[in-house]
This record gives C-alpha cells, structure tokens and sequence, in this order.
C-alpha cells in the first residue's frame, strides 16, 4: 500500500545574524529504497537552536474507524481537535510522555480540543478500535520536515552551526523509535538508513 | 568332500545341509525383519511422540500466548506500563504468571528495559530477548538462568509498541516427565539448548546428557529420522526435533530417545523364539532326513547284502515291500537270483544228471561211491550197490524203436525211484542202473530192497499200444567185503550181475570171490583161444544125420573141439560164448567152413557137410567171402554145404542178415533152420526166408514119449514143414522108440547117438570104408 503524506509546510523565522547552510537529508531503507513521510529534526546546538511559533489549531478527526490523517507535525503549545464522523463512539487516548490524555466515548459530531505543550511524539490510538493509529509530532524546532518520495527532507535555511539531526518514522525499528546524529557546522548533508518494522495489518485509509 | 561310506550318511549331511541353509536363510531374514520391524516401529512410535510434543508446545504456546495477549491489552496494564507504574506492572504479571502455573513473567520495553523480573533471571539476560522480540519473534526456547524455557512473548501497544510482555515456562524434569507419560512407549524425553556455546538441557527419566550427546542430536536434526545413539551407557533409539528457537543461532532440540534394549526386548524374545524353532526345525529335518534316507538305502543295504551273498553262491531272495522303484530293483534281483539257481541247477543236473531219466548219471554216482567209502571207513558201516540191467532191452529197441527204448528206460528209472525210496539211484548208460544201499545192521535188507525192485520192474507197461513185461537182473556187491574201491565193487557186482543173467534173468545175485574166478577163467580162456588158431588146436568132428527115406548117412553135422595142451578137450559150450563176445569167432568160423568143406570134398556126392554160423559171424561181414573161398578151394559143390543159423540172427540182424542169406541161397548154398522150436520160433521167419531145413530142436525129441503134446507139436512141425516144402531133421534122437515115432510123422532125417556120436576125421574114413564094405555087400 501506497501511503501518500501530503506536503508540509512549516513557516520559518530565520535570525538576520546566521548565515544559512543548507541541509539535504537522506533516508533510505535496509534495501537502499527511500523512505518518505519520515520526520527529520535538525536540532542546532546553542544559539543557533529556534523553537517554532507556538500555538496554531490542527485537526485530527475520526473518520470510517480510522484517525485523518495519520502523521501530523504540530508546534509546541498547538491545539488538536479530534471531530468525530463515525456513527460510533471512540475512546482517543494516549500514554505517550509528550502528552498522556483520553478523550473517553465521544460519540458522532463531538470534537474535543487537546493542547500539546510538550515536544515529542503523541501515538494516538483508540481503545475500542485496537486498528486506529495515528502519531502527532510535536516539535520545538523549526527546522522539522516530513521526507519526499525520495526520501530527502531539505532545510535550505539550516544554520550554519553543529547540531543533531534526528529522523523518527512511525515503523522505525530502533529503541524510541527514532535514530539520530550529529552534524558538523556548514555539514551540507546527511544520509540515514533505517530498518522499518512492518506496518500493522491493518487497513490504513488515506489522511 | 569326504566321501561318504553309506549313501544314508550322505543324503542325510546334504538334506540336513540344504535344509538348514534354507531355514538358516529364512530365519536371518525374519530375524532381519522382525529387528527391522522392531526398530521401524520404535521409530515411528518416536515419531508419533514427537508429533504430540509439537501439538503439546503449540497449545501451551497458545494458552500463554493468549494469557500474554490479553494481558498485554488491558487498557489499564497498557497505562500502567505506558506510565511506567511499576507497582501495577509486578503486581499484574504476577497475576497472570500465577494463573498460568509460570514462575517467570517480565515485561521487556520497547526502549529495552526489563520490569518485573524474577529473581533468577537478571535484567542483562532478559534484555537480550529485545532483539529477536523486536524482529518479531514471539515463541520459542531460550535459556534462561542457566535452564531452557518456553517463551511466549506478547506486544504492548500503547497504541504504538511499547514493549513486550513475556511468560517463561520452565522446561524442567517434572515437564519432561509429563510428557514422557503421554508417550505409548517409555520413552525418555530432554530438552537441550545451546546458549553461548554450552548447552543447556531439561531431562525426565534419562540420565544426564552431556554436550557431545547433544551435538549428536543436533546432528540428525535435518533428516527426522531415528537414529542411534549412547544415552548414558545404553545405546538408544533417538529421534531428534527441531524446537522453536527464540534467539537465532541457539539451536532447540527435543531429544526422544528409546533405550534399545527396551525397545528390542519383544523382538528379542521373538528372534530368541525363532532361533529356538529353527534349532528345533533343523533337528526334525535332520531327523527326517535320516529316516527318509533310511527308507531309501535300507532295502539298498539289504540288496547290497543280498547281492554279496548271491556272488559267493548262496541262494538268496530280498524281501519286497512296497511297489516302487526299488521294490521293483529287490524283484528283479529276485527274478535274477531265482535265475541264476535255476541255471546252477540246470548245470548241475546236465553235469551230475542224465538227461533222459533225470537220475543222477555216473560222474554223480562215483561221487556219491567216494563219499559213502569214506563214511564206510569213518564209521565201519556197511553199503550194498545194485547193478541192474534190463533184460532183452536190445530186443525191445530194435522191435520197438528207440522212442520205446527211451520210454521204458525213463519208466524203470521211476519204478527204480519209487522202490529204492530214500537210497541213491543213477543211471550209467545204456539200460545199466545202479542203487547204493546204504545197511543199518540188518543184511536181509539188502535182499528185500533187491525184491521189491524187481517186483516193481516187472509190472507190466504199455507203451506205443504195446504191452511189454519189463524185466532186470541185479548183482549185488557189499562193500568193503567185496570191494574197497569203486572200481572193484562195480566190477564184482556187473560180475555177480552176469551171473544172475546166467541164472535166468528176472533174479539177482550176490558176488562171490568164484564169480571173480571164472571171470578170469574166461580171460584166460579168451587168451588162449587166440593162440589155439594159430597153433592149430582145433578139431572138427562130425555127426552124422540120417535120412529115414533113403535110409542112409545123408549128412555130416561139423562139430568144433578144442585141444587145449593143458586142459585137454574144451566143450564148446565153454569157450564158443567167449569167441563170440571177443570176436575171436569169425577166424575160427572161417576155419571150421574151410576145414569142414576140405573134409567133405572127400566123401561121397550124396552126403552134405553141414556148418554152425554165429549170428557174430553174420554181423560181423565177410561171411559170404568166407563161405565162396572155403568153396573155392574145396572144390566142394555148393549145394552140399549147408549153413545152420539160429533165430537170433534175425533178432539182431534184420535186412542185411536176410539179403546174405539169399545172396547164399542163390550160390546154391543150403540154408537150415537150428533149434527150431525154442525162442520166438516166428513162424513170420518160414515165411520170410525159404529155408531148406528145419532141424527141431532135442527138448522136443527128448520129451517126445513122455509129455502130452510134445508130439503134437513134432506133427505139426513136419506137416509145416511138408507143406513148405522144407526138409525137417530131428535133433538129439536116443531112442528106437523116438526113431519110430519121428519116421511116423514123416520126419525127413535123424541125429542122435542112436545113430552116432561125433567122430574123428579118422572114424569117418574107417566109416567110409565100412559103408563101401557094406554097400559091396548089399550090393
């Protein structure tokens, strides 16, 4: 199954002071193949570091027993509502450390608004729907991307400064689930491969 | 090979051979088999053991697995392990661990830590299950504190993985032996793990493994097949099985194994029951073989016996049972054995026997003569040999014919038989039979015996239509009194035989040393009458016979006499026989003609010579030159010799005896009948030969004035005569008053010494001179 992550843009403040150095990111699989829709993190080290505009509101909804979409990329302190279109209640919860919550039986046409104020990655899930999965990641840098179908995330205005580059995917197969490495100042590139688990078998309806 | 001394030794060893490599050949291959069988079937038990340890695994494997799923969903434990509630977590595995009978539960997270880990298993071992969980095994066996385990692991998810929740059930001796109760067969069950090179291993009943062990086992992973193996000291039948494997690269094995003994034991018992049979089985064979073969060569052995003692010349005949081929050998062996008797016996008669009478011939007689002398000498007892000797059986063959002569001899030799019962009889030859007597003390038997066999001889016997009045002579010999020897004894009795013809015939006689006497008188007699022809001993006298007619000499009778310078005059009748037996006759026959014709050429013409012919001299030939040459040199005229025969020159004569006769006649030679009256006195003979005279014999003349018919018989005789136109001449004429009688029957001439004796050639010349006196007188 084809799984398609609709472009992401994220709106970027970049200090007059920094000279930009442009990162290209690379992902690929144990096979070479690349790996879109994974999330690549630049985190500079020191001043060179920026947390994204907070607030904004995001929708996550229920739809056909299955969340919509299925990978959204939030600023901290963003507000999340979870509408409900199935003629069935869900229970929404999760036990992830950047935001534990649970949104319990909301039934159809309810929505419920949830602020994620920490950075990190929300799995979402549903109580009574073992299969609905969803992940939201709150990030506190601006320079976060989704990868293309090439499996390359670009930062055209990185900062010219050493840091760490972190790339999470949902069926990353490492402890946290994301790998991570550093990156030297004026570094014009990275390249990670990765082992991805299998995604569940379960229908994964578009988002 | 040996070669065997008896074919009953052999057909046994090759049978019993035979037999044995085929029971020997079946029972290996049963042996084969049921050992075969035996493991096959062990295997396929093992097989079967496996098959439930893996339907055992996988149930427990899906309880747990089910336990650890549910577990693993429980929104709550989800929180609690989401949230890092360690309490919670302990608390609920513990639960769980307790409701599932498992001592160790643990949850490994998906960043790698361990919660909830019983104190055997350290934090470090169960992390390293993070691996393999995270590829996504979920079962399988591992080691853990040193001892293998099922593991069965389940995911958390919160909604995304957040770790693992895992049971640990002990592989221990208590489960191994459950599930070696589970098995139809007692088998040992062990479970063996390697883990960082050592291996770890759970055993029930079996006794403790060792690496090697497992490393043989692992070996035979791939094929699944059994296969052997040492479990301790026992060499086992071992079935390995691949067991779901947690960590690569740390092999499971579930070793079943069957110790070989036990799993053999009822083949064992089977092949050890077959051994028993076929040892059992081979002795009846050979048992059976060896009667068998007893069945066969016993009637060979007693063939071969019986064949050995035909070869040294016993008789002998096998008994046949049965019909097969060698009844029908024993019968044919008895066919052959009756045979060969047959043809001894006929051998032995046609050499110990005669062929006509079938008594024993001389060869036998003289064996049984030596046999009963030596008992004679052995034991001093006494044995009487008869010599018999058919009387006139030359008349009755020459008459008859010789068939006839074969018949009555075949019949006197069972008349013989039959009187002589129980004493040896033979015949010699010819009409000469023998008996040898054996005496117990009494000698009248030797009288009975040789009464009884000429009563038996004399029955009367018909043969060809012809009755004929068989009759014998014995002479019996006694031994040792008469002969010591079988020559002398046979010739005393053929001595006293000869006497007992003398004596009449149809008698017998004993030998006496005077038989033995005369016997050689008479050889003494036959030697000289042999020098008496050439010394000129003889002398002719002559008789005269007178014609009653002319009532003159008509005739002269020659007369023979013997001179012996010793013994003075020999009657004829003593040494005429013995000329006649050696031949000697015919020179002096030939003489007397000579002399008798030379004699007579010097009487007056009226008066005939008359001459004696012996029916030898017929037999014998040259008579008739004898007579034309005495003719010739006599000058005498044929028709005054006169030849005087007897009738038993027809009895041994017959045609050539009558064509002399008239060949004689035809010179002119007179022909005169001698003895008329005695013996056969045929009057076939008158009327076969047309004889000149008949000259009736004395008895008759001297009976002629005292018996009844006497003269009657003269008569008749002359009236015969006369009307054949035969002269008659009466012989032995003593009387006046016979004279009277005769001249009245008309009897042609007379001789007796009524008239004279026989004279001298002087007498006659003084007679001649006489008569011519006489004559001048009467004259």
């Amino acid at each position: 199954m084809v799984r398609r992550i609709p472009a992401f843009a994220v709106g970027l403040c970049l200090p007059a002071s920094l000279v930009a150095a442009p990162l290209s990111v690379r992902v690929v699989d144990a096979g070479g193949r690349p790996v879109r829709d994974a999330v690549v993190t630049l985190y500079p080290a020191g001043q060179a570091a920026r947390a994204p505009r907070g607030g904004g509101h995001y929708v996550v909804s229920q739809k056909n027993i299955q969340f919509h979409p299925f990978l959204t990329i939030v600023p901290v302190g963003a507000d999340v509502s979870f509408p409900n279109f199935d003629s069935t209640k869900h229970h929404v919860y999760s036990f992830s450390p950047a935001k534990r919550f649970e949104l319990k039986l909301f039934a159809r046409d309810q929505s419920r608004t949830v602020r994620f104020d920490r950075a990190g990655v929300v799995a979402l899930g549903c109580n009574i729907h073992d299969a609905m999965s969803a992940f939201i990641v709150v990030t506190d840098s601006v320079w976060t991307a989704r990868t293309n179908a090439q499996g390359i995330a670009a930062f055209g205005d990185a900062p010219n400064a050493p840091g760490r580059v972190t790339v999470w995917h949902p069926y990353l197969r490492a402890p946290g689930g994301f790998v991570q490495t550093n990156v030297a100042a004026g570094q014009r590139g990275a390249n990670f491969s990765i082992r991805l688990r299998a995604p569940p078998p379960m229908p994964m309806p578009d988002y | 090979m040996r070669p065997f001394r008896s074919l009953s030794a052999r057909l046994t060893f090759q049978f019993a051979l035979l037999f044995a490599g085929a029971m020997l050949a079946v029972s290996a291959a049963l042996s084969t088999f049921i050992a075969g069988s035996a493991s096959h079937q062990v295997e396929s038990q093992l097989q079967a053991s496996g098959a439930v340890y893996d339907r055992l695994w996988q149930q427990r494997a899906h309880e747990l697995q089910n336990a650890a799923q549910l577990l693993a969903r429980d929104f709550g434990f989800r929180a609690a392990v989401a949230t890092g509630d360690g309490a919670t977590v302990q608390s609920a595995l513990g639960n769980a661990a307790a409701r599932l009978r498992v001592r160790t539960a643990f949850i490994v997270s998906a960043d790698g830590h361990v919660i909830g880990i019983d104190g055997a298993v350290t934090s470090l071992e169960a992390s390293s299950l993070w691996e393999p969980l995270d590829e996504g095994r979920l079962t399988g066996v591992a080691v853990l504190a040193g001892r293998p385990r099922q593991l069965v692991a389940a995911p958390i998810m919160a909604p995304t993985l957040i770790g693992w929740v895992v049971f640990a059930a002990d592989l221990d001796g208590r489960e191994m032996r459950s599930l070696e109760r589970l098995s139809a067969i007692p088998l040992h069950a062990a479970v063996l793990v390697e883990s960082k090179g050592k291996w770890a291993e759970a055993t029930g009943s079996m006794a403790q493994l060792n690496g090697k062990a497992a490393t043989v086992a692992e070996r035979h992973l791939k094929n699944r097949a059994a296969f052997e193996m040492k479990i301790g000291v026992d060499p086992s039948i071992a079935l390995a099985k691949p067991l779901p494997i947690f960590s690569s690269g740390e092999p499971a094995v579930l070793l079943l194994a069957y110790p070989r003994a036990q799993a053999l034991a009822d083949a064992r018992k089977l092949q050890l029951a077959l051994a028993v049979m076929t040892l059992l089985g081979l002795l009846l064979a050979a048992f059976a073989t060896w009667r068998a073969a007893g069945r066969i060569t016993q009637p060979l052995a007693r063939l071969d016996a019986a064949a050995g003692r035909l070869a040294s010349g016993e008789h002998v005949q096998v008994r046949v049972r049965g019909r097969d081929e060698l009844a029908r050998l024993a019968q044919s062996f008895n066919d052959m054995a009756g045979k060969i008797a047959e043809r001894e016996h006929r051998i032995t008669q046609l050499a110990f026997n005669d062929v006509l009478t079938g008594l024993p011939n001389r060869t036998m007689f003289h064996q049984q003569l030596d046999h009963l002398f030596r008992v004679s000498e052995g034991n001093g007892s006494l044995f009487a040999l008869h010599c018999l000797d058919l009387d006139q059986f030359k008349v009755i063959n020459d008459t008859l014919g010789h068939p006839a002569g074969d018949a009555l001899l075949v019949a006197a030799g069972q008349r013989l038989t039959q009187a002589a019962r129980g004493q040896f009889v033979a015949r010699l030859g010819g009409d000469e039979f023998v008996v040898l007597q054996t005496l117990t003390g009494d000698r009248n038997a030797i009288d009975h015996l040789a009464r009884d066999i000429l009563d038996a001889i004399s029955k009367p016997l018909v043969i060809d239509g012809n009755e004929i009045v068989p009759s014998t002579s014995i002479g019996i010999a006694i031994a040792q009194h008469d002969g010591g020897d079988n020559g002398t004894l046979l010739k005393n009795a053929d001595l006293a035989l000869y006497r007992a013809k003398e004596a009449g015939r149809g008698t017998f006689a004993f030998f006496e040393e005077s038989l033995n006497e005369r016997a050689q008188e008479r050889r003494q007699i036959e030697t000289d009458l042999r020098l008496a022809i050439e010394r000129g001993e003889f002398q002719l006298y002559y008789q005269p016979l007178f014609d009653l007619e002319q009532n003159r000499i008509c005739s002269f009778e020659a007369l023979i006499r013997w001179n012996h310078p010793e013994r003075g005059l020999i009657s004829p009748i003593d040494f005429i026989p013995v000329a006649e037996d050696t031949g000697l006759i015919v020179p002096i026959g030939a003489w007397v003609v000579r002399e008798a014709c030379a004699q007579a050429v010097r009487w007056p013409e009226h008066i005939r010579i008359a001459v004696n012919v012996s029916p030898v001299q017929f037999h014998r030939g040259g008579l008739e030159a004898t007579i034309l040459r005495a003719l010739a040199d006599s000058g005498l005229a044929p028709a005054r010799l006169e030849i005087e025969i007897t009738e038993s020159i027809f009895l041994e004569g017959g045609e050539p005896t009558l064509r002399l006769l008239h060949s004689l006649r035809a010179l002119g030679v007179r022909i005169a009948l001698d003895d008329f009256g005695t013996g056969y006195s045929s009057l076939s003979y008158l009327q076969s030969f047309p004889f000149d005279k008949l000259k009736i014999d004395r008895s008759f003349i001297q009976n002629l004035l005292t018996r009844e018919g006497a003269s009657a018989i003269v008569r008749a005789i002359t009236e015969l005569a006369q009307a054949l136109g035969i002269e008659t001449t009466a012989e032995g004429v003593e009387e006046t008053a016979q004279l009277m009688e005769l001249r009245s029957h008309g009897c042609s001439s007379v001789q007796g010494f009524l008239f004279a004796e026989p004279m001298s050639v002087d007498d006659l010349d003084e007679l001649f001179e006489h008569e011519a006196l006489a004559m001048q007188k009467v004259a």
